[in-house]
């Protein structure tokens, strides 16, 4: 009884069994179209708030340079930045770190002279030179040589600065944009959207 | 067994579910996490990497206040402040809702020239950290580098900079210090300057008239060479480009220009009025100032010489000894007569005048203008400033200047207490005369007036300014470093991203 009814309850005929796979491999395709879809969409989401830190990164580290700067210098194509900064720390090869390396890492103290721009203050002969640049997906900065990555992305992040002079002094703006990789158009709006502005000024008289 | 067949079948379906549900919330939860410690760098740390700088720099606004009452109100500067080692500085001050506080150091740390203190300002700026007590995802973004924490450099337990180069950053008493929450700190080094009073040719807080239809007003360097007349109109002379900065410059909107200016004219709301094109330089009308009184400098540590205390007819100063810019030889007179004749030898030592400094204070009025007036006579190597509380009176001609600089001899109008004293400072040049001199003034409460065509060099800071003479007013821009201070100006500004 058992075996007779089982076999007759058990058996699928072949329409059966075409219309179950196909429906089951429309479902599994559709499951998985959904989840790779889901991941692509939960990436680029991660991905753009991860390019958005790095946004502010980058305005954090010029806008810090830019304050404490002497002069700020923008090229041509708005691509790189180079700031004159006051040396304030003794680092290693400088001559006070050579005379005595346990000053490696201190402050100076500052020195005073009279110049025809005036009264000028000043921490060393020289003045430390930093560079913002564009590298591939990188943006870099440079610091007497020393390079440093302060962003890096495949969202093509952009950043553009210009400076203007003023009577005594100057600011930078600089504007920071990446295109999201959830952007398949690629349009410029997709870019635009993304923009990051910010404004400083130099805290100090504009030499130069 | 129907039942069982279909519990089996429902079983799979659910099981089936239940595991993409799963890796879908795996994905979506590793996401939410990922946004999440982000936006806690975003919303936390970046607002308080950001209000820290603030607070650093409203500790350098606080320093600084108290450094201008160093000239403006003596009496109350630093008052609160502790003193020692010859810093001063200031326990921490809470502000703000989010709790920012700031603390100060200042030191006096050079002198210059003219003997004005100049003074560093260091100051440290704290705001707590909240949210989440973690780095965030960018701390490390490649072998050598550190992200996020290279530049925003958190305390979670410990305070980085005192453990590292000790609390005053100078490598001295480095000790793990523990914060009582996590919390990121901002340094910044501020150095203030006094600003001289000298920076204009003619700076007047009221109003301007002047200087008659064929006068002008130039510039030169001395430091590069004596006044010459025809550099102002010769740009292929390497000194042209220090002859058109006599810049005139009025706190009201009330200047009648006469003649001409070979520099800039500033006025606080005013349309310039007559020949506007014959200024050479920028003509501003939005260039508001403030010219505080001049009060006399803290005479506490002056020791005056005793003799003499008046000029009556003819009277000589020779100091016992040269002095410096910030110890000059000190004289009180009580009375400048109305033709008093003044003479400031230098002193002498083997044979040899030396750079000698002098600063006189005269409790009265300096001459007249009626009369003759007041001589002055200040020979070669005598620097000489002459604080006086009541009116100037002199003929352009009776003060003599030998060395033709005239940062040698400056003259500061005290300010009345009473407001209703008008100060005055009156030169004439005496008839059809042309001699000059070579001085300069700071009277900011003072109106100032000069008659006939006397040819001076030098520059005036006053109330009032009238001049109905044809004047040659020539400004040595080596003067915007002369001077006592009269208020104090940040001018360096640096930030320790230790």
């Amino acid at each position: 009884m058992k075996i007779k009814s089982s076999q007759t309850v058990a058996g699928f005929t072949l329409s059966e069994m075409l219309v179950s796979v196909s429906l089951s491999s429309i479902v599994l395709a559709a499951a998985i179209t959904s989840g790779v879809t889901l991941q692509k969409s939960f990436a680029a989401v991660d991905n753009y708030f991860s390019t958005q830190m790095q946004q502010i990164r980058i305005i954090d580290y010029l806008n810090r340079d830019v304050k404490r700067g002497l002069v700020v210098t923008t090229s041509v194509d708005l691509q790189s930045v180079t700031m004159s900064v006051p040396k304030y720390i003794i680092q290693a090869g400088d001559p006070e770190a050579i005379a005595d390396p346990e000053t490696i890492g201190m402050a100076r103290t500052p020195t005073v002279a009279y110049t025809t721009s005036g009264w000028q203050v000043n921490y060393s002969p020289s003045t430390t030179t930093v560079v913002y640049s564009i590298s591939g997906n990188s943006i870099l900065r440079t610091e007497n040589g020393v390079i440093t990555t302060i962003a890096s992305s495949t969202d093509q992040l952009v950043p553009k600065s210009t400076d203007v002079e003023l009577a005594n002094t100057e600011y930078a703006n600089t504007s920071v944009t990446f295109m999201p990789i959830f952007s398949s158009s690629g349009s410029v709006a997709s870019r635009s959207g993304t923009s990051l502005y910010a404004t400083a000024y130099l805290r100090n008289k504009r030499r130069g | 067994m129907r039942i069982s067949g279909r519990s089996f079948e429902h079983g799979n379906v659910l099981l089936c579910v239940l595991c993409t549900i799963l890796v879908v919330s795996l994905i979506g939860g590793n996401v939410l996490l990922n946004c999440m410690t982000r936006y806690n760098v975003a919303s936390s740390q970046v607002r308080s990497w950001k209000e820290s700088l603030d607070a650093a720099e409203t500790g350098g606004d606080i320093a600084y206040a108290e450094i201008r009452k160093t000239i403006l109100d003596p009496t109350h500067a630093f008052s609160g402040w502790t003193h020692s080692g010859g810093v001063y500085s200031n326990s921490a001050v809470t502000y703000g809702n989010d709790s920012l506080t700031t603390s100060g150091k200042v030191d006096l740390f050079y002198y210059d020239s003219n003997g004005n203190p100049w003074y560093r300002i260091r100051t440290k700026g704290t705001a707590p950290v909240l949210g989440l007590k973690r780095v965030g995802m960018d701390d490390r973004m490649g072998p050598n580098n550190r992200g996020d924490s290279l530049l925003r450099k958190i305390d979670f337990n410990y305070d980085h900079f005192v453990a590292t180069y000790g609390p005053n950053g100078d490598g001295l008493n480095k000790a793990l210090v523990p914060v009582s929450r996590p919390q990121v700190t901002r340094r910044v080094e501020l150095v203030a300057a006094p600003i001289t009073p000298f920076e204009a040719a003619i700076k007047a807080g009221g109003t301007f008239y002047g200087l008659g239809s064929a006068a002008y007003v130039d510039s030169f360097r001395s430091t590069t060479g004596p006044y010459n007349a025809s550099v102002k109109t010769n740009p292929s002379d390497p000194r042209y480009v220090d002859s058109r900065v006599g810049t005139v410059q009025i706190n009201t909107s009330v200047g009648t220009i006469m003649g001409n200016i070979y520099g800039n004219f500033y006025t606080n709301g005013g349309t310039v009025t007559k020949n506007t094109t014959s200024i050479t330089g920028i003509i501003d009308n939005n260039v508001p100032f403030t010219l505080a009184p001049f009060l006399m400098p803290d005479t506490s540590d002056w020791s005056y010489i005793p003799n003499p205390t008046a000029v009556t007819g003819n009277t000589t100063i020779t100091p016992p000894a040269a002095g410096s810019a910030t110890n000059p030889n000190y004289y009180l007179l009580t009375s400048f007569v109305t033709n008093g004749n003044l003479t400031v030898n230098p002193y002498v030592s083997n044979g040899t005048a030396q750079e000698t400094y002098v600063a006189i204070h005269v409790t009265g009025d300096v001459g007249s203008n009626t009369g003759q007036g007041a001589t002055i006579t200040v020979p070669a190597h005598v620097h000489l400033q002459v604080y006086f509380d009541g009116n100037f009176g002199a003929k352009a001609e009776n003060i003599i200047n030998t060395s033709g600089y005239a940062g040698n001899l400056q003259f500061y109008g005290i300010s009345p207490t009473d407001p209703t004293v008008q100060q005055t400072v009156n030169l004439n040049s005496g008839g059809s005369s042309s001699a000059g001199f070579s001085a300069v003034f700071y009277a900011p409460s003072a109106n100032f007036t000069i008659n006939g065509s006397p040819d001076i060099t030098g520059a005036i800071v006053c109330k009032n300014f009238y001049s109905n003479g044809n004047v040659h007013w020539h400004y040595d821009r080596a003067l915007d470093g002369q001077g006592d201070a009269v208020d104090y100006r940040v001018i360096s500004y640096v930030e320790d991203i230790r």
